[in-house]
């Protein structure tokens, strides 16, 4: 043990710093989050049908956009592919569903192992290779399934799909139908809370500050000790379980699972939505979400080409702050502190 | 046993032959310097030692283990450690945090996604004890890149120390750092040097005589000589390549 302990010195370093630097969030975050779930909670049976759809739609997405952030805002890996965790975990359900009378806890818990399972196989070949490659063969796995999902009909259903009923809730000592739109609301908050836990925890742990490590630095964590490689493919792992659960509660809710869930809009994006909210934040892509599903409801409506609009818009946003929006916000508060 | 041992170690890029056939040895608690002019192949060296190259030909071996060609995580377990002659460190971190990722890479599971990072305290405790021995303690919670060139270079080292090496190679420490800040590297260097045997590549030789136990002299990738300071100061070929003395 070359080091030796000296209690002293050490107390008077300590003074006035934080172990480790808040990328994440600053005191008032727990207590913001609490309000705002607390409102999710409470405005659930005001909301109008049409946007508490929408609203529920935010949540089985939000559960995407913080997977897709630990690849990318954590890990610094630029998937193309990750549509294919997303039909997936739609798959799953749904063919578990149909095929296998699985009932509902049964199915999700099916269609996250599939994703799990894809996602380490895929990630086996794609992490290994460095940026630009990753990106390609992430995009070539895309066109593959993508193209298997079409083509496979007779499994698929292809464009038009499958259809299911969705089997009731059991939650032991009740048993809840998901054809009640506030079930499907509350279902998609809980599955939200869990996933947004259990992924704060794991940005606050070694594993994540590995991953920042590589994020930061890549070549260099190797020589400390660390398999690169391993950690890249954790996080790939993750984000694919993520983008599975998402779409299994995605075709939970839209009752059907087909061949567009493969498609390339679910790969793109997660993307778009971690850019625009900000990389490492966890809560950003979230704000991405919302950002973007607004759009699409709101303005897609009225105009078919909304998507130019959100070309510009994200264009406007990285140029302000390449951080995104929370990267925005946090650097303004920086700022704020600082003078005064 | 020799702590290090490299056996007519050579890398070849192409026809340039970058190190050739170099039989180098460091022992336990030595301080060996490496010199040489540009493009000697010392840099070459280190990279062939930690993994960063595979040689074209030779061995190296730790403690008698032969490690040659082994990936770089895998060299950094065995226990060698190297600091990079272009400042290598990672800019959005903390001082704390670049230092923190190396002793948390020899914790039990480093990989613990269940535990919070801060909740580690002898992690935590032997951070700020490398912090400390290299004087950055008062800088912990600053950003890497928001130091000054100089500390950046001995965060380079600190970085390096964070994984308990056995064996620590510093390429360049001095590299580009003012003249006031000198003075604070080399006590670092022979701080550092308590704890671990250490290879130095410097250009400086006041520091290099005075520092090493034995330096080696690299040209076009091949040892010229090897001896002690005076040996190596006194010796008319090194004074030939380094001062132009005929
Ligand atoms: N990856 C590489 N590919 C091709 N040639 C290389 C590579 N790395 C180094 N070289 C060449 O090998 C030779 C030795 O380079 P090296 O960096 O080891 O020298 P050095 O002694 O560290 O020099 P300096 O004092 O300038 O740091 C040089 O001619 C260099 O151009
Ligand atoms: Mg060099």
């Amino acid at each position: 043990m070359p080091f030796k302990d000296s209690g002293q010195g050490l107390r008077t370093a300590s003074s006035g710093f934080r172990e480790f630097k808040s990328r994440m969030s600053n005191k008032q975050t727990p207590f913001v989050m609490l309000a705002v779930a607390v409102v999710v909670i409470l405005i659930g049976p005001f909301l109008p049908p049409g946007l508490r759809s929408l609203v529920i739609e935010i949540m089985i997405l939000c559960i995407f956009a913080m997977g897709y952030d630990i690849l990318l805002g954590f890990t610094d890996q630029c998937s193309l592919g990750q549509s294919i965790f997303f039909g997936t975990g739609a798959y799953g359900v749904v063919l578990a569903i149909s095929y296998l009378n699985a009932n509902l806890w049964l199915a999700l818990i099916i269609a996250v192992i599939a994703s799990i399972v894809l996602a380490f196989l895929t990630g086996l070949i794609a992490v290994r290779l460095s940026e630009a490659y990753f990106v390609i063969i992430t995009a070539i796995f895309f066109s593959i399934f993508y193209l298997l999902s079409l083509s496979m009909s007779w499994l698929t259903g292809g464009d038009d799909g499958i259809s299911i009923t969705v089997p009731s809730l059991s939650l032991g000592f009740t048993e809840l139908s998901l054809y009640n739109p506030l079930v499907n609301y509350y279902f998609a908050f809980f599955f939200l809370i869990i996933s947004y836990l259990i992924l704060t925890r794991v940005v606050g742990s070694p594993l994540g500050k590995v991953f920042i490590s590589i994020r930061e630095n890549s070549e260099r964590t190797k020589f400390l000790g660390y398999n690169v490689f391993r950690y890249k493919l954790i996080a790939f792992i993750l984000a694919g379980l993520f983008a599975g659960l998402s779409g299994a509660l995605y075709a939970i809710r839209l009752r059907y699972g087909s061949a567009d869930f493969f498609s390339f809009d679910w790969s793109v994006l997660p993307i778009v939505w971690v850019l625009i909210g900000g990389t490492g934040t966890l809560i950003g892509p979230c704000i991405g979400v919302v950002i973007m599903s607004l759009f699409q409801y709101y303005v897609s409506a009225w105009w078919a080409q909304y998507l130019i609009i959100v070309g510009v818009l994200i264009i406007v946003i990285l140029r302000v702050s390449p951080k995104g929006i929370v990267g925005y916000i946090r650097s303004r508060k920086g700022k704020v502190k600082e003078k005064g | 046993m020799k702590l290090l041992e490299t056996a007519g170690l050579t890398k070849n890029f192409g026809g340039l032959v970058a190190v050739d056939e170099v039989n180098f040895a460091v022992e336990k608690g030595e301080l060996k310097g490496i010199i040489g002019p540009n493009g000697a192949g010392k840099t070459t060296f280190f990279n062939l030692i930690t993994g960063s190259l595979k040689p074209t030909r030779g061995k190296v071996s730790l403690n008698g283990e032969d490690i040659s060609g082994l990936p770089p995580h895998l060299i950094s377990r065995k226990g060698i450690s190297r600091t990079f002659q272009i400042t290598n460190i990672f800019p959005e971190m903390t001082v704390y945090e670049s230092v923190w990722a190396g002793v948390n890479s020899r914790a039990k599971q480093p990989w613990n996604p269940f535990i919070h990072a801060g909740a580690a305290t002898d992690i935590s405790r032997k951070t700020k004890e490398i912090c400390q021995m290299v004087g950055l303690d008062s800088k912990m919670g600053e950003l890497s890149t928001n130091l000054s060139h100089g500390d950046q270079r001995v965060l380079e080292i600190a970085i390096a120390l964070s994984t308990e090496p056995i064996l620590l190679l510093l390429d360049e420490p001095t590299q580009g750092v003012s003249p006031k800040e000198i003075d604070t590297m080399i006590s670092v260097v022979r701080k550092v040097s308590e704890v671990a045997a250490v290879v130095l590549i410097e250009h400086n030789m006041d520091i290099v005589l005075e520092l090493s136990d034995n330096i080696t002299v690299l040209e076009n990738g091949r040892t010229v000589t090897e001896g002690s300071p005076s040996e190596i100061s006194a010796n008319r070929e090194v004074q030939k390549i380094f001062l132009g003395i005929e």
